[in-house]
């Protein structure tokens, strides 16, 4: 047995020992900062608050009686940690970039820095973490009780209580920033954290391989039932309580305190990530075999949730059972160090500070006068709350309601979830639908949970738990409209956590936020776009700056009041005095402010002495940014898919045209295949005859001449196609030579005379008494001439035919007209007499293959020319050629 | 030097790696699937159901582990970021 003195010194000594590690560390930190303190390890580790006496000891009192259920209250935390880049890493940057003091702070700086909604948050916070503080004094007073025998446990309890109020206020309350970190407190955090890991460690390690003979010998003979419960366990239960335990690792204010705003870089979390479902995953080892053990070797009727101090005790190990008395005693300690200090934030910030407000415009103003206010306020609601925490104690007289009350707890702050949750990921989310929604569900928690946790003696009768209100069955908090086959806990929470979502999204979606929440809901849900720091400046009004500098005494202090002033005015380049009161600096006071005082304080307070509620123009243009940027993108995406459109139907017609060339080509070679294919048969025939030398010699003579003939023309076709595609090519260059036209058609007309007098038509000249100088090759000039007048005389069918040649000019062209009475062609044809191998109808067959007239125009072309077909007033057709006329020089 | 698109998409598939880690571990430890540990018989001693949820729980731990490098350093905002439109949300 372990003497009472023995204990007690243990006790105290580990109480000194806290206060002097937390101590000097404060001390060296005032200094300049310490390196190791800074590490991700350390932040960890002070997550690991979430361990309190309840995992302790409890969680094996849990493992005795419901097996492995106790493992989900470290699962829900496990999944949250390892999916910290999707929640905690934004909760993190909004509560750096707006620095966050509190979760209550977080809700109502988000919905418009409501300070109605803080003290609601606060409200529910503080009873829900209440009688988890009280459980933990509990905890603490039962283990000393089994050590030291019989003792007066309200007494424990009290000096317990005492201690933990002394140390917070001394440590935990040195300065208002929530933002610095509490060095001395963190680091007896720390301490506490790896003092409870060894013990239950030790305990672990002791029970499995020194009272028992290792895994295989515990669980040896154990049944299915040690292991997965007596009801089947993975159920509804399972899922809410992962549920429930991934909440609260968000939701609890000691753990957002610890997560979130004592946070100093963000790649902590990364560590965090997997170093605190480490610690978790080996804190939790071996709490299944120590129930196993616990249950086999103690007597029947042992307390299961002081197993690990009394196995040690029962084998007569003292230095094991102290070093396990000490780990629980860390873990309540800790957890109560940090509550109250969350929580006395809280109040002290939502509750006091808005009465201080009051007060504060009444009294004459001195340098810190309301930082000492907070802080005395502070100090007041930490003693106030830990009292809180012993009255619930003392009056529950520390009955076993109490070892539900750690989930009651979760199911508390769960409250919480929807409104964070919307409020950092919904734009929409609105004041009244967090409002109504926290309203509902913490009604909901304290009818179906909370109050029959009393068991009928608070508020609620037995009468009422059994048969409902006013005998209404369908109104029983249990089971709450005949819901009566779930686990209260799960029918809790279904009702709590699932009206309090619903009636948040409902009303969120029915009401309008007012402009400030709009605000900040866009900067709290884009807080990664944010520039980082550019916020809040709502009450741009006229400021002067020296009302500024006294309200910053006020709430800073005189020195870190000015420090503050001296950057700001640096930063505007002024050396002496006061810098001037531009949005920005009013909008960076207020930060500042908030950091101390909570965002809704800090906004009323600077508000005061800025004059009217204004928003800020930075805060419009940066709400505008945001849709203009929608509306850019948008736009641009028009754009593009514009372009690619024109882009398309580009393609399409060049599609089209390559198509249409392509099938010209096709025709114009079978064309010259045909044509080619006449010569060549009538040739190939007679070649044949004439091998048979029963041919008389004049029939020979014959066929030889038509076969020459046949061979001329297949050459001048030949020729004639290797011209075109030159000429159509643009290879032939033609060498071009100033001349007069009239000269050209003078000599043009004299050659084909020959034709013309034989076959007796007139042809008459009608020439521009000018000089026609122009641009050409004689020699294919001369050749699209003959051409065209050789055709006028070969298929002129009049009973007089005749032609007239004119020409004429204008200031920029030559025109050369060549007229024939023989009809002309009509419109119709007039688009295909061009087309290689064309002939006008009116032809009979002749010698020519149809490439004449596209030979010649593509001559003209050659020569930036042009011949055309044009209509005479009477629809007779003629021939046309232009030249570009030469200007003299 | 990887381009800007290279660690765009090495940050996406880190992301997407530590959503698909946190999928498949709930799935893994919640009811049905986790139900169906409920297996008589021990591994190295250890009942069934108790190594498996251990065993998750352990690969969850070295999952997180082995992505909290890749996840801390491209949390670093690259100067482009600020152009592109942000997914996160």
């Amino acid at each position: 047995m372990i003497s009472v003195n023995l204990l007690l010194v243990v006790c105290l000594g580990y109480v000194a020992v806290l206060f002097v590690v937390a101590f000097i560390v404060d001390q060296r930190a005032r200094h300049r900062p310490i390196r190791w303190l800074q590490s991700p390890v350390i932040y960890t580790l002070s997550i690991s608050v979430y361990c309190t006496s309840w995992t302790f000891y409890g969680a094996v009192g849990s493992a005795a009686r419901n097996g492995l259920e106790f493992i989900t209250i470290y699962l829900g935390p496990t999944l949250v940690f390892v999916g910290w880049w999707w929640l905690l890493r934004k909760l993190v940057r909004i509560g750096r970039a707006h620095r966050i003091t509190s979760i209550a702070d977080l809700i109502s700086s988000r919905y418009g820095k409501s300070s109605s909604l803080a003290v609601l948050v606060t409200l529910i916070a503080v009873i829900a973490i209440t009688p988890y503080i009280a459980l933990q004094l509990q905890s603490v007073t039962n283990s000393y009780a089994v050590i030291a025998g019989d003792t007066d446990g309200v007494t424990t309890a009290f000096w317990v209580a005492a201690g933990m109020a002394l140390f917070t206020i001394l440590f935990g309350t040195r300065n208002l920033d929530a933002n610095e970190r509490h060095h001395g407190v963190v680091a007896a955090i720390a301490l506490e954290a790896i003092v409870k890991l060894a013990a239950l460690i030790a305990v672990g390690v002791f029970v499995t391989f020194f009272v028992a003979d290792g895994a295989a010998d515990i669980f040896e003979g154990v049944s299915q039932e040690a292991i997965r419960g007596s009801s089947d366990i993975f159920g509804a239960r399972w899922v809410t309580l992962t549920f429930l335990s991934a909440t609260a690792v968000i939701c609890l204010p000691r753990q957002f305190q610890v997560t979130v705003v004592e946070n100093i870089e963000e790649r902590h979390l990364a560590t965090a990530s997997w170093l605190f479902p480490l610690y978790l995953f080996g804190i939790t080892i071996f709490i299944m075999p120590i129930a196993l053990v616990g249950l086999e070797v103690m007597p029947a009727g042992s307390n299961p949730d002081l197993y690990v101090l009394t196995l040690p005790l029962s084998e007569q190990r003292n230095e094991l059972a102290l070093l396990a008395f000490l780990g629980g005693f860390s873990s309540a300690t800790s957890m109560v160090i940090v509550a109250a200090i969350a929580a006395s934030t809280m109040v002290s910030n939502h509750v006091v500070m808005p009465i201080a407000l009051r007060l504060l415009a009444r009294t004459n103003a001195v340098s810190g006068d309301v930082r000492n206010l907070l802080l005395t306020s502070r100090r007041i609601s930490i003693a106030l709350i830990l009292g809180l925490g012993f009255l619930y104690f003392y009056i529950s007289g520390g009955s076993d309601a109490l070892a539900a009350i750690g989930l009651i707890a979760f199911v508390g702050v769960a409250q919480f979830l929807p409104c964070l949750l919307g409020g950092i990921f919904w734009r929409g989310a609105t004041k009244a639908g967090a409002i109504a929604g926290l309203l509902i569900g913490s009604a909901m928690w304290a009818y179906t949970l909370f109050l029959p946790s009393f068991g009928g003696h608070f508020i609620l009768t037995p009468e009422v738990l059994a048969l409902g209100p006013w005998g209404i069955s369908l109104l029983r908090p249990q089971s709450l409209m005949g819901l009566s086959d779930f686990d209260p806990l799960v029918h809790a929470v279904v009702w709590s956590v699932g009206l309090n979502a619903i009636v948040f999204i409902v009303v969120s979606s029915l009401t309008k936020p007012d402009i400030l929440e709009r605000l900040q809901g866009t900067l709290f849900v884009g807080v990664y776009r944010s520039t980082g720091g550019a916020m809040s400046n709502i009450s741009a009004g006229a400021a002067d700056a020296e009302d500024m500098f006294i309200l910053a005494q006020r709430i800073l202090g005189l020195e870190p009041a000015r420090r503050l002033f001296d950057e700001i005015a640096a930063s505007q380049g002024i050396t002496v005095g006061l810098p001037h009161a531009t949005d920005a600096v009013i909008s960076r006071l207020e930060r500042e402010l908030a950091g101390s005082v909570g965002a809704a304080s800090a906004h009323a307070m600077v508000s005061r002495i800025a004059g009217r509620q204004t928003v800020g123009m930075t805060e419009l243009i940066d709400i505008a940014d945001e849709t203009q940027q929608v509306i850019e993108t948008s736009r641009q995406l028009a754009e593009k898919s514009a372009e690619l459109e024109r882009a398309a139907e580009q393609l399409r017609e060049a599609n089209l045209r390559l198509r249409a060339l392509d099938a010209q080509k096709d025709e114009f070679l079978s064309q010259v295949s045909h044509e080619l294919r006449t010569p060549m048969t009538s040739i190939r025939s007679f070649s044949e005859i004439l091998k048979d030398s029963s041919v008389s010699a004049e029939d020979r003579a014959r066929f030889v001449a038509i076969i020459y003939d046949e061979s001329l023309r297949l050459t001048r076709l030949l020729d004639e196609i290797l011209d075109i595609s030159r000429l159509e090519a643009g290879s032939a260059a033609l060498k071009l030579e100033p001349m007069n036209a009239n000269t050209a058609v003078h000599s043009a007309v004299e050659t084909v005379a020959g034709i013309t007098l034989k076959a007796d038509v007139k042809v008459t000249s009608e020439l521009s008494p000018d000089d026609l100088p122009v641009c050409a090759n004689a020699d294919r000039l001369r050749q699209v001439l003959i051409n065209i007048l050789s055709n006028a005389v070969k298929y002129n069918g009049a009973d007089v035919p005749e032609i007239l040649v004119r020409t004429s000019h204008d200031n920029r062209t030559v025109k050369i007209d060549i007229i024939d009475n023989g009809g002309g062609v009509t419109r119709e044809e007039a688009n295909t007499v061009f087309e290689k191998f064309a002939r006008g109808n009116r032809s009979v067959r002749s010698s020519g293959a149809g490439l004449g007239l596209p030979i010649s125009r593509a001559i003209m072309h050659a020569m930036e020319g042009d011949l055309t077909l044009e209509f005479a007033p009477d629809h007779s057709s003629y021939f046309r050629l232009t030249l570009p006329l030469l200007k003299a020089a | 030097m990887p381009d800007n698109r290279d660690l765009q998409l090495i940050r996406r598939k880190v992301r997407d790696r530590s959503v698909a880690l946190v999928l498949v571990g709930t799935v893994l430890l919640m009811p049905p699937i986790g139900g169906l540990a409920r297996i008589d018989g021990t591994i190295f001693g250890i009942p069934i159901p108790l190594a498996y949820m251990f065993g998750v729980w352990a690969t969850l731990i070295i999952g997180a582990f082995l992505l909290s490098r890749p996840l801390r350093d491209t949390d670093k905002p690259s100067p482009s970021t600020s152009v592109a439109i942000d997914t996160d949300e």
